[in-house]
């Protein structure tokens, strides 16, 4: 008896696996869900989550076929590139992903390349901004920003706004040095002058001495770029109890005030000014959709960040390609679909680089003001469809 | 050139005061009661979230601070009657281990209860500002955090070097036997030492908020920095904790003034240096010497 209903049992298993969709594409969602960088994971989770509970999990391909995309999300859990290229690879060979995506820190995207060349697996960049990652792979494309691509408007715009002289105070990593650089570049160019510039280490937060520094140069503005968190949170604070707001000296930025982390900051933010690739308050029908979205699956205080929003925009790519070409395409047409790709994203027009496979996009001037008693951004500027400045300055190599 | 003088010195005193603040609890657990007590930056988190939590939701700045204090020193009794106690006999090792899955647990609980975000201690409107002192503007805050420290400092030195539970709590150290012979409880006098210890690093955790960050790495990230204090000023010297905390504040300040791109190794490369210049610390205690 027993073994009968065993037998029953597994025949009912197997007929049940039998009928299961078969045609179902995997796609992994590496980021960092636990440690420092822990905030990235469910940002990301909620861009992805959201997106597919409005326009479903399941698309139409060749004559109607239902495919489904199933999202697998791994935790770097905060450990670095070699976690990431070891969940990298158990992805492929024991999950069969078809696409590999998320991706928060630039050193774990640069170690994926030679997985995703030999898996011609396609990654989908949804934040690491170091320009040049896309160079280092042909299945990598990117929906999310480099970091020159954000700061070079911002020199120009201080220019032509009776900003003239200048002190630079960034984060001592790459991307701190990336955004000195290429505002310094661009400000320099538009005849504007570097009064002085200072490195801080990665997580600091004492910046007395670095404040009495700015405020003997007397610069008519201050240049920031901070981690997100607590260090740009007590720059702020430093920039206000020195007096230097006080003394009229303006404060630039990126994405230390977006909209998410706002809540942390005093209203002594107010009148920052910053550029970025996304200004939460926009008003664009993809926006609002998104925002209502979040807001709807994840609670009245859910703000999508570039985090979410890159989330949004890649699963619509990835889901976008499997329609077309099925769930078992090779690598690179999903890539050669995805390329010169023009859509209306959250954040306004965008279009993928048919060469570079990086996005195009318009970078927005914001100021931080208080409206209906919260703190947002709010647009006075927009500099169209920039194209990341550190590419052109570093033409590709014919092979 | 006075003014920028006096200008660093202030800074590097209101961060010299808050190191010492929330080391001086360490100085109690690890110096005098020898336990290597590497959960002791939690203490100092748990209670700044206290305040922060208690600010955010309109209490008063002093009296959120004061209930960080008391609700820091509350889980340090109880941490005390139940983790610590069995390890006061155990090598240093179970100690270390056990102390820092405190600070895993810790860290979880915070990031799990408050988020991952820095978390802000809400200050009354005018220690925000920069306030006229003569010769410049200087912020409110710090001058507040010197006066606290300062007054903190005094009262703690009255209590160890000059009242009868202090000369108790020097002998309990010295030689537990002894003072148990001569009628000390030793076991209730380590017991309220350590929620005393507790208390301070709430309470630094609390006033500090303003330079060490809240946020749920806090724990780990800053333990390095109070372990160097007491081990600079002389492991269960309170003079010697004042002292270094004050050195290594001004050291740190000037070295972000003068040198910035190097100032994360000078403050190391001083403590080396003060170190092999005097291995037992600045002022170790006389009870050692």
């Amino acid at each position: 008896m027993a073994r009968l209903l065993a037998i029953i049992t597994a025949a009912t298993v197997l007929s049940w696996a039998g009928r299961a969709p078969a045609d179902v594409a995997k796609v992994g969602l590496l980021a960092d869900f636990t440690g420092a960088f822990a905030t990235w994971g469910p940002q990301f989770q909620k861009g992805v989550e959201a997106y597919q509970a409005l326009h479903g999990k399941t698309v139409k391909g060749l004559g109607d076929k239902p495919h489904e995309i199933q999202f697998i999300y791994r935790d770097t859990a905060s450990q670095g590139p070699d976690k990431a290229r070891q969940l990298a690879q158990e992805l492929v060979l024991h999950d069969h992903v078809r696409f590999l995506c998320g991706l928060d820190l630039s050193p774990h995207a640069m170690a994926l390349a030679d997985i995703s060349k030999e898996a011609k697996v396609p990654v989908v960049i949804m934040n690491a901004a170091t320009s040049s990652i896309t160079r280092m792979s042909p299945y990598f494309v990117r929906v999310s920003q480099t970091v020159p691509q954000d700061v070079a408007p911002l020199g120009p715009w201080a220019v032509a706004h009776g900003i003239k002289r200048v002190y630079t105070i960034v984060s001592d990593y790459a991307p701190g040095y990336d955004a000195e650089a290429y505002f310094t570049q661009t400000f320099k160019a538009a005849g504007g002058a570097i009064v002085g510039s200072a490195r801080t280490p990665q997580q600091e937060t004492n910046f007395s001495a670095y404040m009495e520094r700015v405020l003997e140069a007397k610069p008519d503005a201050l240049y920031m770029f901070q981690p997100a968190g607590s260090p740009s949170v007590a720059f702020v604070r430093a920039y206000v109890e020195r007096g230097l707001k006080a003394a009229g000296i303006k404060l630039l930025g990126g994405g230390e005030t977006q909209e998410l982390f706002l809540p942390n900051f005093t209203d002594d933010i107010i009148g920052t000014v910053t550029s970025f690739h996304y200004t939460e308050t926009n008003t664009r029908p993809a926006n609002l959709e998104l925002r209502e979205q979040v807001k709807k699956m994840f609670g009245d205080k859910a703000v999508p960040d570039i985090a979410t929003l890159a989330a949004w925009d890649g699963t619509r790519l990835i889901q976008e390609a499997v329609a077309a070409l099925g769930t078992d395409a090779d690598g690179l047409k999903y890539i050669d679909f995805i390329k010169g790709k023009k859509f209306d994203s959250p954040r306004g027009p965008v279009e993928i680089d048919a060469v570079e496979r990086d996005i195009i996009q318009n970078v927005y001037i914001r100021q931080v003001e208080k409206r209906d008693g919260r703190l947002v951004n709010i647009d006075i500027d927009e500099v169209k469809m920039v194209k990341d400045p550190w590419k052109i300055d570093h033409p590709q190599k014919p092979d | 050139m006075l003014s920028f003088g006096l200008t660093v010195l202030l800074d590097g005193v209101s961060y010299g005061m808050i190191l010492f603040l929330i080391s001086v609890g360490l100085t109690v657990t690890m110096g005098l009661m020898r336990v290597v007590n590497l959960a002791h930056g939690a203490f100092a988190m748990i209670g700044g979230y206290v305040a922060g939590y208690l600010t955010q939701r309109g209490w008063d700045f002093y009296l959120a601070v004061l209930a960080a204090a008391a609700v820091t020193a509350v889980i340090g009794a109880a941490a005390e009657r139940t983790i610590y106690r069995p390890l006061y006999r155990k090598g240093e090792l179970a100690q270390v281990l056990l102390t820092v899955g405190f600070v895993f647990v810790a860290t979880g609980a915070v990031s799990e209860v408050f988020g991952a975000f820095p978390y802000p201690v809400v200050l009354p409107a005018y220690l925000t500002r920069p306030i006229d002192i003569g010769f410049r503007e200087y912020p409110a805050y710090r001058l507040f955090q010197i006066a606290s420290g300062a007054v903190i400092a005094l009262v703690l030195w009255l209590l160890l070097d000059n009242s009868l539970y202090g000369a108790r709590l020097r002998a309990a150290v010295d030689n537990p036997r002894m003072a148990r012979a001569v009628g000390i409880n030793v076991s209730l006098l380590f017991t309220g030492t350590f929620i005393i210890g507790c208390g301070l690093a709430g309470l630094g955790g609390a006033l500090g908020a303003g330079i060490l960050s809240l946020e749920p790495a806090y724990a780990l990230k800053y333990v390095v920095l109070f372990l160097v204090v007491v081990i600079v000023g002389g492991e269960g010297s309170f003079e010697g904790s004042f002292v270094a905390a004050m050195a290594l504040g001004i050291i740190d300040t000037l070295g972000k003034y003068f040198v910035a791109q190097a100032a994360p190794y000078l403050l190391y490369t001083a403590v080396f240096a003060l170190l092999l210049w005097r291995p037992k610390g600045l002022v170790p205690p006389r009870s050692l010497a």
